[in-house]
């Protein structure tokens, strides 16, 4: 089945802008893939790109093994859903979706049923004769995705489609368009700066920062072992410490202010200033007397009661601040503001970052880890 | 008394001044053409004493009525001639000069759109004579007359329908362009099939604007006139009112008003027609003026 994008050291440039700065990716046939990333990280560029609505300035694009980095737009078997949905405004839905099909000088009679059966599958039958205007969002929105699924294109871009809605339907239309595409079984391409959004429909996720992907991999894998300070940090892992590491290769040792911790994942190769990191629900709180490796001393700051669990923010003795997620268990906890505790990171939970250097984005104080 | 205490206490309560003072211009200047209309209307031949209601100086005067009196006929047609001959020539003109300076990127685009506004801003008699001047000494193959008029009529109303137009190109954006180029249509077919649609209201109102302006010009109507058959209204009237005038005359007059009320109604509803539904995310035909930037 066809499908399968390439991007091979693509790069682009306005002015003295780098909007796209050498991103390598690999889109297999059929896959739900998200770029996600900040505002400004270049991520509609790339689309653009893959469009054909910005030529590249380096780089190559393969669709299907052949380079249409010089391809005008309208001679690409990919489509897109616009952010904005850009629907015709002076034509009726029929005509929306139809005008793709009329530009490939398709018969009257299949044009019918091919827009028929697409306003089905996106459940907008009834609404034919209606102009953009008289739409909501989210009908306009399945629209938009109408119009372009139905030219069965090798691969579908969507930019942000789900931006303009509010948090209950994008919510219900994530669960629909995931469910679409298994069904259609067509490339998504699925730009999105909502980290939810993203772990919860692709198959796979480029995180991206600055013009370059900082890690691709599964949701879970993203999430679960972050490989950059960036990825750790966009994925609302807060976690975050500097230290040193002096040695080891599998087990990796770190000089922590003037605590030693050993930990076991991530870059455990390196050496000199890293950073390091672990899981809200990795960390263990444990009375002030307990000794043991990886312990360091701290005081509990502050507690923030959400429902199922409890997020403690302990400032450790070395200077840094860290959260612990603590069940919700029907017991009370025995954590108050200002006591004492000795903070436990396990070996196999401490995570060693890269630092690509990508700028991360403000602290948001208090923030839910997801 | 209490109005003006009330007043002095919270100005910025009702302006009632202000609708005062709109309502005394709407009077001052509408009043002289009502007054001039209803003279068309007169049954004698005074414009300054009321007999009695007669449409004899549109229709039934024998020698003086609009309608047999050679002149005025034939300035009637003259001005529609030109007008026409403008629309018909200075719109298409000025959506394709639109289209070119809103997608022009690059060197030169911002000059040349900034440029677009001189002849919006030239004065009239400064356009005339120096049209006159380049009709006379340099392209000498162009004789003044109903020729060089329509030239000069063309040369400053493309430039409201390069205004207009543009402004609606950018308010609607790249977008529409994008999607259909998406879909699989050429250039060609974009314009043709998304482009113009979207355009039409820019052009009804280009067109019932261009019309408006020729139909009542005459500054340049008369610096490239060649006398006779090249009389158009407005210069019949002023020359008319210099003389011995008759109601005829402001027979006339009526009509030209008449005629540009009806096309800028026109204009007018054919812009709201045609961009129904997306009235709430644009802001309509000013807003679409306004939105081009240089
Ligand atoms: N036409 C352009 N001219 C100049 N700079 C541009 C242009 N388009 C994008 N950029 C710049 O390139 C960078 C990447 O922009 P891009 O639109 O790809 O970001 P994005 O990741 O889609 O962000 P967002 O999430 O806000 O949509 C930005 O710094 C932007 O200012
Ligand atoms: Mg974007």
């Amino acid at each position: 089945m066809a499908g399968e994008v390439t991007l091979v050291d693509l790069v682009k440039t306005f002015g003295d802008v780098t909007a796209v700065d050498g991103i390598n990716l690999e889109m297999p046939s059929g896959e739900f893939f998200s770029m996600l990333g900040p505002s400004g990280c270049g991520k509609t560029t790339t689309l653009r790109m893959i469009a054909g609505f910005e030529q590249p300035t380096d780089g190559r694009i393969l669709l299907d093994g052949n380079d249409m980095a010089y391809t005008p737009p309208h001679k690409r078997n990919v489509n897109t859903v616009f952010q904005s949905y850009a629907l015709f405004p002076h034509l009726n839905v029929t005509d929306n979706v139809a005008f793709g099909l009329r530009r490939q000088k398709v018969g009257k009679h299949e044009i019918r049923e091919r827009v028929a059966e697409t306003l089905e599958l996106v459940q907008l039958t009834g609404f034919e004769k209606r102009k953009p205007a008289q739409m909501s969002g989210g009908q306009q929105q399945r629209v938009a995705l109408a119009r372009a699924l139905v030219l069965k294109p090798a691969v579908l871009l969507l930019d942000e489609p789900l931006g303009a809605l509010d948090a209950k339907l994008r919510k219900a239309l994530q669960l629909e368009l995931k469910a679409l595409q298994q069904q259609v079984g067509i490339t998504f391409i699925y730009v999105t700066h909502d980290q939810e959004e993203a772990l919860t429909m692709s198959d796979r996720i480029a995180v991206m920062a600055d013009g370059r992907v900082e890690q691709v991999a599964p949701p879970q894998e993203v999430y679960e072992e972050p490989s950059t300070v960036f990825v750790a940090d966009f994925l609302g892992v807060s976690n975050l410490m500097d230290a040193e590491a002096v040695g080891g290769a599998n087990i990796c040792r770190l000089q922590v202010g003037d605590f030693e911790l050993d930990a076991t994942r991530g870059k455990t190769d390196a050496r000199g200033s890293v950073r390091v990191t672990i899981r809200p629900e990795r960390v263990h709180l444990e009375p002030q007397e307990s000794t043991g490796q990886n312990r360091i001393p701290g005081m509990v700051e502050r507690l923030v009661y959400l429902g199922n669990s409890v997020q403690v923010i302990v400032h450790l003795a070395v200077g840094a601040t860290i959260q612990a997620l603590v069940q919700n268990v029907g017991t009370e906890i025995p954590w108050k503001q200002g006591t004492a505790v000795q903070a436990h990171l396990p070996p196999d939970a401490l995570r060693v970052l890269e630092d690509t250097g990508a700028a991360l984005a403000p602290l948001d104080e208090g923030a839910v880890p997801a | 008394m209490t109005r003006i205490r009330g007043w002095l206490a919270n100005p910025w309560g009702r302006p009632r001044f202000l609708v005062l003072i709109t309502w005394g211009y709407i009077a001052w200047s509408i009043v002289p053409v009502l007054i001039a209309i209803q003279f068309a209307f007169n049954s004698s031949r005074s414009r300054t004493i009321w007999s009695g209601f007669s449409m004899r100086w549109f229709t039934w005067d024998p020698s003086d009525s609009v309608k047999n009196d050679p002149d005025l006929r034939h300035a009637l047609g003259q001005s529609f001639k030109l007008a026409g001959a403008d629309v018909l020539i200075a719109v298409p003109i000025g959506v394709l000069l639109a289209l070119g300076l809103a997608r022009w990127r690059g060197r030169g685009a911002g000059t040349s759109n900034f440029i677009m506004l001189f002849p919006l801003v030239t004065p009239e008699i400064v356009m005339g004579v120096s049209l006159l001047l380049v009709f006379t000494h340099i392209f000498t193959f162009i004789h003044t007359g109903t020729f060089a008029q329509v030239l000069g009529h063309i040369t400053f109303s493309i430039s409201y329908v390069v205004v207009i137009v543009r402004g609606r190109l950018f308010s609607i954006g790249r977008q529409y362009e994008e999607a259909a180029a998406d879909l699989g249509a050429s250039p060609a077919v974009a314009l043709y099939r998304v482009l113009l649609p979207l355009l039409t209201p820019a052009i009804v109102a280009g067109a019932a604007i261009t019309f408006a302006i020729s139909i009542d010009d005459f500054v340049i109507s008369q610096w490239l006139s060649s006398g006779g058959g090249t009389v158009t209204v407005p210069m019949l009237i002023y020359d008319a009112t210099r003389a011995a005038p008759l109601p005829s005359i402001n027979a006339i007059a009526t009509i030209m008003v008449l005629v540009t009320l009806l096309t800028v109604l026109v204009g007018f509803l054919a812009y709201r027609y045609f961009t129904r539904g997306e009235r709430a995310a644009g802001g309509g035909m000013v807003g679409d003026m306004a939105a081009f930037d240089i």
